[in-house]
C-alpha cells in the first residue's frame, strides 16, 4: 500500500518561514521553526485529531476564527501566527476554563513535576483565575483496576484514554458517562478495566488522574532518572525506559519508537518490574549434600569447569529466555570451540535443515514490523500475537482500522492442505490492488511452533511455497515476519546457537543434536553434561547441569548441580535482535543484585578455563 | 403569503389520500421526469437557505456532494431541540407527506440512495405519524426500487433521537445515528464530503426539505422573487413568550418584525411591553424593542448584531427580571453541554454558577465583567456552535441591560444583608 510520501513546503509562523512536510499537522509542523504550540487531546499515536481541548488555536491568515492548531494541516503559504493578542487570550482562556475544576493539588500530585498541565499553565496561562465558585468533587482515588487509579477531580477530559481503550486496543471499555461539566471516564457499571494494554492509559493522561498504583508516592520526578533500555520479556522488543531511583526500577514506560513498537507497551512489560528484582538468585551455587549451597564464584567457576571438560564433547547445551546475541556467540565459542561438541540448540520447535534456516533469512523476504500495518493483507498463520508478541496485536488492529488491511488468520492445516492454501491464496489476492494479483503487498506474520512436530519441515516448505507464489520476495512492503518462541530467539539462531549451523547461519563439519535429541540423550546417559541459558532442565535428567537461572524454580532446585546467578534485562547489557532483523541495544539501568555477574564475560571466563583444562590455546 | 401552510389545518392532511387530493407528490413526479442536475438548477435558482439556523443556501449545499456513484446519503434533522422552536413539529404532525415528498425529490437531485429522518425522542405522536404516512409513501412506490419508473431508488428511515440538544448538531447527529454517543465532529472533513458512515452526506431541516416540492411546483425562479434580495422565501416563525396568540406562522421573509410580534401574535398582554426579544430561538442574540422595526430576514437580523437562526421569535415583556431571562437561558445550555470542548464545557457551568451568585446577592459589578468576558472567551473558541448558543445571549443581556443587572445585584446583596465592600462568602476563599 503506498506510505505518506511528504514532500516539503515553506509556511510562514510568527513571522519566520519555515520547512515542513505538506500536510502534516500545525502543531508537528510549528515544531520544524521551533515553536511550540501547546496541546492536551492531540496525540498522534490516537489517530485522527478530535480538536477537543482547544489549547492549541492559532490565528492563520485569511481564516476569520481561531483554528486548532492539531487538525489544521499546514500547506504552502501558510502563514501562521501564534503570539497575537488574539491568539494568547484564547490560551490564557483554555488554562482558566481548564483549571476552573481542577483541584491543583501538585503538590501530593505523582504528575506534578512531569505533568503538561503544570507546564502549560506556566507556559501559556495568564498565572491567576478570577474562578471563585467550588469546584466539582467526586470520591477519589478509586481503583479503576489492580494496575491503575482513577483522580476524576484532577481529570480534564481530554478523552485521551478513552480514545485509547476505543480505538487502539479496541476493548471499548473506558467511556464518558454524563454530559457538560458532569461528564467522567469510567467503565460500564464500574466494572475494572482489565484488558492487556490498560496500562497505556497512564503515559496518555497529560494530568495526574490516571496514576499507576505501583508507582503512587513512590517517587517525585526530581527523585529519578530515565534509562532506555529494551524490554525482553517476549519476543516483541518493545523499547522501554525504566524509571530508575536508587538503583531499583521504579517503573518502566514506552520509549516511542515507530519501526518497533508504535509508542506503545504491553501490561505485562509494563506491570512486571517488581517481580524482576524479587526473590532472585544473587550468588552462585553448588550441590553440596543434595542442596544448593551459595559459593564463591572462583569455587563455582572452578567446579564448573571441570564438569565441562570431563564432559568435553558429550556436552549439551541449550538457550532462550532473553539471552543476548553476545551471550548466544560466547555460548557458541564454549559448547562449539572449546568443547567440540555440536549439541546446542535454541529452538524449542525441532531442527529444521540448514537449507531452510537460510531460505527464511533471505534478506529479500524479510517483512519489517511496520510493513504489518500498510500491507494490504497480512496472513497471521499458526500465531495468536496476544499473546505471543502482544504489541503486535496493537500493529494489526492499526492497519486494519486505519489502511484498510485485510487480516486472514490460518493454521497450519489450511497451509498443508492444498485446496484449503488455494482458497488462502485466494482470500489474499482479492485484497490487492488489481485483480490479476499484481502489485499486492502480503505479510506473513507466522510462529516458530509452525516448524515444530514431525509436519513441521513441510509446513516451512509450504511456507516458502506460498512466499514464492505470492512473489514476496520482488515485492516491496511484502515478505515473512516469524515470531519466535523466545524474546531474542532469531539473535540467538543468528549468533550460532543451532545444532546444524554457526554464527551468521554458516556451515558446521557435523550437524549436532536438537533440543529434543539434547534431552533424550542427556535423559539416556549420552550427554553427561547440560550447560542451560536462560532454561529450565528437561526432565529425567541422568547428568550434571549447569545453569544461569535469575530464579530459582522447582525444577533448577531438584536437579541443577551449579547455578551462575543471572541477570534480569535491567541489568543487561547487549544486543538482541528483532524478530524483523533490527538489531536492538539492550543498556544497563541498574546495577547487579548481589553477586551477578555480566553473563557473556562469565562464560568467556568459564571458555578460558575450560581451556587451559583440555589443554586448548585460548582463542583470541 | 402561504406556501408550506396552505392547507396546513384541513383535516386528513397528513394521509396520502387528502395530501395527493391537494396536489401532493405532483412535484415529485414532476422532478423525476427531469434531470438531477435540472432539479438541482431549480434549487439553486430558488435561493433556499438552510432553515435550521445556519441559513446556508440549500442548492449549494447539494451541490458540494461528489459526483459518481459512491454511497451518498441524505439526513433530514428533525431533531427540533432549539427553545422557542416548534414550527417543524407542526409541519411533521399536519403535513408529513410534504416532507417525504421533499426528501425524495432532493435525494434525486444529490444522487442519494439512502436516508433519514432523526427525529427527537420527544416527538413521539410526530414520529409516529411519519411512519405511517412513510408506509402509505412504500406502498404508493414513492419510496424504494426504482421510484415510479425513473431508475431511482431510495430508502428511508425513520429513527428516533434519545433526547439531547446536541444531536440537532449536524455532525452530532451523525455520531448518534450511527450508533455512538452524540458529539460533534471536528469539521472539515465536512459531512457533504465524509458525514454518515464516512460517506457523502447531505443534511437538512425538516422545513427546508419540506419546501422543496413547493419549489419544483412553482419554479426556482418564481419562489426566488419573494421575501429578499438575500432571503428568499416564505419563513415559518415560531412565536413564544409573552404575546396574546403564540403560535407558527408563515410569513414571507423581509416583513417588519413588528408585523409578526403585533400583527400576527397579538404583542404582550395589555399594559405591558416587549423588554426585549429572541429573533432566532434563544441562542441568538437578544433584541430590544426599538429593533421591532427591523425587516425579519437573515442578513437585516445578522446586521442588528443577532440572527435568524431557527425563525423562533421569543418575546419577554417588561414584567420578567432580566436576570432570570439569563439563569433560563444558561442553565439550559450547561445542560445540554455535550462536555467534549473546553470552553463550552467549562465556560457554561461557570456562567451558570456567577449568575446565580448575582441572584443571591453574593456578586459586585464586576462578577458581570467577567462574566461578559467569558462570553468572549467561549464565542468563537468552541468545537460546535453550543458554546456560542449560550455566550452571544447572555452576552447581549449583559451589554444590553447591564443597569438591570447592577441594580439586582445592589438589591440582593442589601436583601441579603451584604453591602458593597463587604466580601461575599463565596469570595472571601480567594485565589483559586
Amino acid at each position: 500500500m503506498p506510505r505518506p510520501t511528504p514532500r516539503t513546503i515553506t509556511f510562514t509562523i510568527d513571522g519566520r518561514e519555515v520547512q515542513a512536510p505538506e500536510n502534516s499537522m500545525l502543531v508537528d509542523a510549528a515544531k520544524h521553526g521551533d515553536v511550540e504550540i501547546p496541546v492536551f487531546c492531540y496525540e498522534p499515536k490516537l489517530g485522527n485529531p478530535v480538536g477537543a481541548c482547544r489549547m492549541c488555536l492559532v490565528e492563520i491568515e485569511g481564516i476569520p476564527k481561531l483554528q486548532t492548531g492539531c487538525s489544521t494541516p499546514v500547506k504552502d503559504g501558510m502563514v501562521v501566527n501564534t503570539q497575537s493578542p488574539r491568539v494568547k487570550t484564547a490560551q490564557q482562556a483554555v488554562v482558566e476554563f481548564l483549571l476552573i475544576n481542577h483541584p491543583l493539588d501538585c503538590p501530593v500530585c505523582d504528575k506534578g513535576g512531569e505533568c503538561p498541565l503544570q507546564d502549560i499553565t506556566f507556559g501559556w496561562g495568564s498565572g491567576i483565575s478570577r474562578f471563585v465558585e467550588p469546584k466539582r468533587h467526586f470520591v477519589k482515588p478509586l481503583a479503576l483496576s489492580e494496575k491503575v487509579a482513577i483522580d476524576r477531580e484532577r481529570c480534564i477530559l481530554c478523552y485521551r484514554c478513552v480514545r485509547f481503550s476505543q480505538e487502539i486496543s479496541e476493548d471499548y471499555q473506558l467511556v464518558l458517562l454524563e454530559r457538560g461539566a458532569h461528564s467522567y471516564v469510567a467503565t460500564f457499571d464500574g466494572r475494572p478495566y482489565e484488558a492487556p494494554f490498560s496500562g497505556n492509559i497512564v503515559e496518555l493522561c497529560p494530568v495526574g488522574a490516571l496514576t499507576s498504583r505501583g508507582y503512587r508516592f513512590r517517587a517525585r520526578p526530581w527523585d529519578v532518572e530515565d534509562s532506555g533500555t529494551i524490554c525482553t520479556l517476549c519476543p516483541s522488543q518493545c523499547n522501554v525506559k525504566l524509571t530508575v531511583r536508587d538503583e531499583r526500577v521504579m517503573r518502566v514506560l514506552a520509549r516511542d519508537n515507530p519501526e518497533v513498537d508504535d509508542g506503545w507497551l504491553c501490561d505485562r512489560g509494563r506491570f512486571a518490574y517488581p517481580k524482576l528484582a524479587e526473590d532472585r538468585v544473587t550468588e552462585p551455587m553448588i550441590r553440596d549434600g543434595g542442596e544448593l549451597r551459595a559459593v564463591s564464584w572462583e569455587r563455582a567457576l572452578d567446579e564448573a569447569a571441570t564438569l565441562l571438560a570431563r564432559a568435553g564433547a558429550r556436552t549439551g547445551a541449550l538457550a532462550g529466555g532473553g539471552a543476548s546475541n553476545e551471550e548466544g556467540l560466547a555460548l557458541h565459542h564454549l559448547i562449539r570451540e572449546t568443547l567440540g561438541s555440536q549439541n546446542l540448540d535454541s529452538r524449542v520447535a525441532g531442527t529444521l535443515p540448514l537449507e531452510l534456516h537460510r531460505a527464511l533469512a533471505e534478506p529479500a523476504l524479510q517483512a519489517k514490523v511496520p510493513d504489518l500495518e500498510f500491507a494490504h493483507a497480512v496472513l497471521v498463520l499458526d500465531c495468536d500475537p496476544i499473546a505471543d508478541a502482544p504489541i503486535l496485536d496493537l500493529r494489526l488492529r492499526k492497519g486494519v482500522r486505519r489502511h484498510g488491511m485485510k487480516l486472514v488468520p490460518a493454521t497450519r492445516e489450511q497451509l498443508l492442505d492444498e485446496g484449503k492454501r488455494r482458497e488462502l491464496i485466494e482470500q489474499l489476492r482479492a485484497a490487492g490492488p488489481a485483480a490479476d494479483g499484481s502489485g499486492l503487498e502480503v505479510v506473513v506474520l507466522w510462529h516458530e511452533r509452525l516448524g515444530a512436530g514431525p509436519d513441521g519441515e513441510r509446513a516451512v516448505r509450504a511456507l516458502l511455497d506460498l512466499a514464492a507464489t505470492l512473489e514476496l520476495a520482488s515485492t516491496e512492503g511484502a515478505g515473512l515476519l516469524e515470531v519466535p518462541a523466545h524474546a531474542n530467539g532469531r539473535g540467538l539462531r543468528e549468533a550460532g546457537v543451532l545444532p546444524n549451523a554457526g554464527p551468521g547461519l554458516s556451515d558446521v563439519d557435523e550437524d549436532g543434536l536438537d533440543a529434543t535429541g539434547i534431552a533424550s540423550a542427556f535423559a539416556q546417559g549420552e550427554l553427561s553434561c547440560l550447560y542451560l541459558l536462560g532454561v529450565d532442565p528437561p526432565a529425567n535428567a541422568a547428568g550434571a547441569i549447569v545453569a544461569h537461572a535469575a530464579f530459582l524454580t522447582d525444577a533448577l532446585r531438584e536437579q541443577a548441580d551449579i547455578v551462575f546467578p543471572a541477570e534480569a534485562y535491567p541489568e543487561k547489557e547487549g544486543t538482541v535482535t528483532h524478530p524483523d532483523g533490527t538489531v536492538q541495544r539492550v543498556r544497563r539501568a541498574v546495577r547487579h543484585l548481589g553477586e551477578i555477574r555480566d553473563e557473556s564475560q562469565l562464560l568467556g571466563e568459564l571458555s578460558e578455563r575450560v581451556a587451559a583444562r583440555v589443554g586448548l590455546a585460548v582463542s583470541a | 403569503m402561504k406556501l408550506l401552510f396552505k392547507n396546513i389545518d384541513e383535516p386528513g392532511l397528513a394521509t396520502r389520500e387528502v395530501y395527493e387530493q391537494r396536489g401532493g407528490y405532483a412535484s415529485l413526479r414532476k422532478a423525476l421526469a427531469m434531470e438531477p442536475e435540472a432539479v438541482l438548477a431549480e434549487l439553486e435558482a430558488s435561493g433556499l437557505r438552510g432553515r435550521g439556523g445556519a441559513g446556508f443556501a440549500m442548492g449549494k449545499k447539494v451541490s458540494f456532494l461528489p459526483k459518481g456513484s459512491i454511497d451518498k446519503y441524505l439526513v433530514c434533522n428533525a431533531d427540533e431541540s432549539e427553545p422557542g422552536t416548534f414550527k417543524d413539529r407542526e409541519l411533521m404532525q399536519k403535513s408529513p407527506h410534504m416532507l417525504i415528498e421533499g426528501i425524495v425529490i432532493a435525494s434525486y437531485a444529490a444522487g442519494a440512495n439512502r436516508s433519514f429522518i432523526y427525529i427527537r425522542g420527544e416527538y413521539v405522536q410526530q414520529a409516529d405519524l411519519l411512519d405511517a404516512a412513510l408506509a402509505e409513501a412504500r406502498d404508493a412506490g414513492y419510496i424504494g426500487e426504482n421510484i415510479l419508473g425513473s431508475g431511482h431508488s431510495l430508502s428511508l428511515v425513520v429513527h428516533r433521537g434519545a433526547g439531547a440538544y446536541i444531536c440537532g448538531e449536524e455532525t452530532g447527529l451523525l455520531d448518534s445515528l450511527e450508533g455512538k454517543r452524540g458529539n460533534p465532529r471536528l469539521k472539515p472533513p465536512f459531512p457533504a464530503n465524509q458525514g454518515l458512515y464516512q460517506g457523502p452526506t447531505l443534511i437538512n431541516n425538516v422545513e427546508t426539505l419540506a419546501t422543496v416540492p413547493t419549489i419544483i411546483d412553482m419554479g426556482g425562479a418564481q419562489y426566488a422573487e419573494l421575501g429578499t434580495e438575500t432571503s428568499k422565501g416564505t419563513k415559518l416563525v415560531s412565536v413564544s413568550g409573552h404575546v396574546q396568540r403564540p403560535g407558527n406562522y408563515e410569513i414571507e421573509l423581509g416583513i417588519p418584525s413588528r408585523e409578526i410580534v403585533y400583527g400576527l401574535a397579538g404583542g404582550p398582554p395589555e399594559g405591558r411591553q416587549v423588554k426585549c426579544w429572541f429573533p432566532g430561538g434563544s441562542s441568538s442574540p437578544v433584541l430590544i424593542k426599538d429593533d421591532l422595526d427591523l425587516p425579519y430576514d437573515f442578513d437585516s437580523m445578522a446586521k442588528a448584531g443577532s440572527m435568524l437562526g431557527s425563525g423562533a421569535i421569543i418575546v419577554v415583556d417588561d414584567s420578567t427580571p432580566i436576570l432570570d431571562v439569563a439563569l433560563k437561558v444558561a442553565k439550559f445550555y450547561r445542560h445540554e453541554s455535550c462536555g467534549k470542548c473546553t470552553p463550552c464545557r467549562e465556560g457554561t457551568n461557570w456562567t451558570v454558577k456567577m449568575l446565580e451568585r448575582v441572584q443571591t446577592g453574593e456578586a459586585t459589578p464586576m462578577d458581570l465583567e467577567i462574566m461578559a468576558s467569558v462570553q468572549e472567551h467561549i464565542i468563537g473558541n468552541c468545537l460546535c456552535v453550543l458554546g456560542d448558543a449560550m455566550a452571544m445571549p447572555i452576552g447581549s443581556l449583559i451589554a444590553k441591560f447591564r443597569g438591570e443587572f447592577e441594580a439586582h445585584i445592589e438589591q440582593a446583596r442589601a436583601a441579603s444583608g451584604l453591602t458593597v465592600g463587604t466580601p461575599a462568602p463565596a469570595l472571601a476563599g480567594g485565589l483559586v
